[in-house]
């Protein structure tokens, strides 16, 4: 678990609600609540890695009076910038240049650190030859034998150097190259067949042959390749004639070949070559070679598993099929995007920022923490354990002395649910929690109250001014016994309510066969091996069923969209009908990890 | 070293509190105390290490004509270094000379115990975890969160709204739209007394937590 304890996630029940239209009304949100309480929520459930979301990581429809997670919001990409330079890229340039920094940022191809132009100069006078540096590795492009002349444009000089020093040639000469190629085969095969083989040429052209086009090479060729295939089926298409584009899609354009051929046996004769593969080097065929194989497999011999890539290393190359450290380049910057997000189902607008890179605002913003409870667990600062009977007087700082990371088994601890309030209007709380946590550990819960009131979300003044709530007596809580007694709440504020949970901790290591562990109490001496337990298994985490009931105004309402800012007005829809809403979710609180005894 | 006040025998508060409801521990190593200056609300605590004397030594231009003495940590309002942070100025050696730049640190940032930074620039709203390493002139934009035990790496530009972790940092995700936003819009509508809640997020308004750290 990435957060600490305690924490608290909300399951959003996207994925299985069949039902997402926009007039999802509160009889149905019912019934679906209702539907929900047969089963529990497994928050071991492979399923639910992909449904609990921190709530500040979620968003509300309005319209649809639900919570949206990552995966139930449309995202719109605004821009594209580097994360680096924080400079914002045209869309036009993300597609021509692809979805990477073009100006001087780049990361270690081994660590992934930003690296730093360095001047190799002695004189202390930072000229010239510069490299790409790592601080926090130390790889450098020394190591591949590139160095540059200037400090700035790194990337187009970078576009235009190979590992060790040696020249690439741009696109352009690339392709120029290609076509020299392609006619010096064409002359070539034709004068196989008139007997008269040029002899100037094909000296040349072996000779460069013998090195292995590169990745890039390869790829550009391959794009050439299908792009002339493509030139050549649009004019068999029968439709040509008329405004359908030259430079339409490929598969457009085939599906309307496939159309047009039932349609009259003449095209089908006018057809000629069919849509073919690539067949060489020049068109883009990588063909396997043995000999690499072996040579790389002898270097491995030579140089040991040290200059090979680890699969991590590799896996963040541009090129896919680097093996070796020598042939590493550095990666320029990936870009990021800024996003507005739309809910799925009604495809409002609920998230929209600016759009410039440095502002963090946004336009729009519908938080689900302004529109559903805030629920958080926390080990109960005072120590009631019958056997001690302390005194109840709350030490300083009750939270640092708390051990989340050691929760004892069997031995009841009490944790307080607080749960705020964010709407302006107050709430009726019903929790519902599993009696035992699902999962090979055990642990028994009982939420002592589990139905309360909650208060609106009023003006922090009408708090200060009129403090009307009658202070909690908790010695009342305490029965004879030591116990706290169930269904009284803990302690009430403004806009939130603490409720107590008792937990009996489950055994890490409990009786070897599930059939025993329904007893939680009886595994503690059984000494089984605790292979059984997976990742995590030791982690409290306790599945609560929030359900809210709440009058509110008919009427629209805007309040969500102005709260993040200054916290919008708490006005009262004026004489406005009142309805009745019910909002129902699961949460998990991590309440904890079970110590090993 | 240079200590805000003298010890006395009296046994006093954890906390010196400035006029300005600054919070700093008589148990802090504050150095060079004339080159750095706290915003108000902020909150040093005990074995945190302020190298304020690790000031840029370049002769700074003033129009009065009169000398300026040169700040080397400024630390905006309502921020937090917890216990055992170092904060110490970046150097560049030109010339076989070493020069410290300035370290800024923006309002409403959480510093967890025991980092050690040399950022050159940390902006408002950013929550970095336990045991961070920040390497020289790192920047650090607005709402970001900087997890446990990360190594921010020197140079790296963090940008406003990541989530970095890793040795070395790197991003991992984004925070979300609602970080900083206590919950219960207006107010913070969190618990408040005995028996709540902590009273603020991560990335939000600090101003409950220096209150409650006495
Ligand atoms: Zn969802
Ligand atoms: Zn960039
Ligand atoms: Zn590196
Ligand atoms: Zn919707």
């Amino acid at each position: 678990m990435a957060q600490p304890f305690p924490y608290t996630y909300y399951a959003c029940d996207c994925f299985d609600s069949t039902t997402t239209t926009a007039s999802k009304r509160a009889s149905q949100v019912l019934a679906a609540a209702a539907e929900e309480d047969e089963r529990d929520f497994d928050p071991r459930s492979p399923r639910s890695n992909y449904s609990l979301f921190p709530l500040e990581h979620l968003l509300y429809c309005e319209d649809c009076q639900q919570i949206r997670c990552p995966r139930c919001v449309i995202e719109e990409t605004l821009n594209w910038y580097c994360p680096s330079c924080l400079f914002e890229v045209p869309s036009s340039v993300v597609k021509s240049d692809g979805n990477r920094c073009t100006r001087n940022c780049f990361n270690c191809p081994v660590c992934t650190a930003p690296m730093t132009t360095n001047s190799l100069d002695t004189s202390g006078d930072n000229g010239p030859p510069y490299i790409l540096a790592c601080p926090y590795c130390h790889w450098s492009t020394v190591e591949i034998g590139i160095e540059f002349e200037k400090s700035t444009g790194i990337s187009s000089q970078l576009a235009r150097v190979a590992n060790g020093g040696k020249h690439i040639p741009t696109q352009k000469e690339r392709d120029k190259e290609r076509e020299r190629k392609k006619e010096l085969e064409e002359r070539r095969r034709e004068g196989r067949a008139v007997m008269s083989p040029s002899e100037e040429s094909p000296t040349t052209d072996t000779e460069r042959e013998e090195v292995a086009p590169s990745h890039d090479e390869l790829f550009a060729n391959l794009g050439a390749f299908y792009k002339s295939q493509m030139e050549a089926q649009t004019p068999s298409n029968p439709f040509s004639s008329h405004d359908i584009n030259y430079s339409s899609p490929s598969a457009y354009s085939r599906i309307v070949n496939l159309y047009s051929s039932t349609t009259s046996k003449k095209n089908k004769r006018n057809k000629h070559t069919p849509f073919r593969e690539a067949g060489s080097a020049l068109e883009g065929l990588t063909i396997h070679d043995s000999a690499a194989d072996a040579a790389a497999i002898e270097r491995i011999k030579r140089e040991g598993w040290g200059s090979t890539l680890s699969p991590s290393t590799k896996h963040a190359q541009i090129n896919p099929n680097l093996r070796f450290d020598n042939e590493l380049r550095p990666l320029a910057t990936l870009l990021c995007t800024k996003r507005s997000k739309r809910c799925r189902s009604c495809r409002h607008i609920l998230s929209k920022p600016e759009t410039k890179v440095t502002s963090t605002r946004y336009k729009i913003k519908l938080l689900a923490l302004n529109h559903i409870p805030r629920l958080s667990i926390r080990a109960l600062p005072l120590n009631i354990n019958p056997a001690q009977q302390q005194p109840l007087a709350p030490p300083a700082r009750p939270e640092s002395a708390f051990n989340y990371n050691g929760l004892k088994s069997g031995i009841p601890t009490h944790f307080l649910l607080h749960l705020s309030n964010p709407l302006f209007d107050p709430i009726r709380v019903t929790l519902a929690t599993p009696s035992t946590t699902p999962g090979k550990v055990q642990s028994r819960i009982t939420i002592l109250c589990p139905q309360f009131d909650v208060g609106a979300n009023t003006d922090v003044w009408d708090d200060a001014l009129a403090s009307t709530l009658s202070p909690i007596n908790r010695t009342s809580l305490i029965n004879d016994a030591g116990q706290i007694e169930a269904g009284k709440i803990w302690d009430r504020g403004r806009n939130w309510t603490s409720v107590v949970v008792e937990v009996v901790p489950g055994f890490l290591k409990p009786v070897a066969f599930p059939v025993l562990a329904e007893d939680g109490k009886g595994g503690g001496e059984a000494e089984g091996d605790d292979g059984g337990l997976d990742e995590d298994e030791d982690v409290l985490e306790i599945p609560v069923f929030v359900r809210i009931e709440f009058e509110a105004d008919v009427v629209a309402e805007e309040r969500g969209l102005g709260v993040s800012v200054g916290g919008g007005d708490a006005k009262k829809g004026e004489g406005g009908a009142r309805e009745k809403r019910e909002v129902a979710f699961w949460t998990v609180v991590g309440a904890g990890r079970i110590a090993p005894l | 070293m240079s200590r805000p006040t003298a010890r006395k025998a009296a046994p006093k508060g954890e906390y010196i509190e400035t006029d300005s409801g600054n919070k700093v521990s008589r148990r802090s190593a504050i150095t060079g105390t004339a080159n750095i200056t706290l915003g108000g609300r902020t909150v040093i605590m005990a074995d945190v290490v302020l190298r304020g004397d690790l000031h840029s030594t370049r002769p700074v231009p003033s129009s009065s004509g009169k000398e300026v003495t040169p700040t080397s940590i400024s630390i905006g309002r309502c921020t937090v270094i917890s216990t055992g942070s170092v904060i110490k100025p970046p150097c560049r050696t030109s010339k076989g000379m070493p020069h410290y730049y300035p370290v800024k640190i923006g309002d409403n940032v959480f510093v967890g115990p025991n980092c050690a930074i040399s950022a050159i620039t940390i902006a408002s709203h950013v929550h970095i975890g336990a045991n961070v390493t920040i390497h020289p002139f790192a920047i650090i934009k607005e709402n970001v969160k900087i997890l446990p035990n990360s190594v921010i790496p020197a140079n790296m530009v963090i940008a406003p709204g990541s989530v970095v972790g890793g040795q070395p940092a790197r991003v991992v995700g984004e925070v979300g739209e609602g970080w900083g936003v206590s919950g219960g819009g207006a107010g913070g509508g969190l618990g408040v007394g005995g028996g709540g809640e902590e009273k603020w997020v991560e990335g939000g308004d600090l101003r409950e937590l220096v209150r409650s750290i006495k």
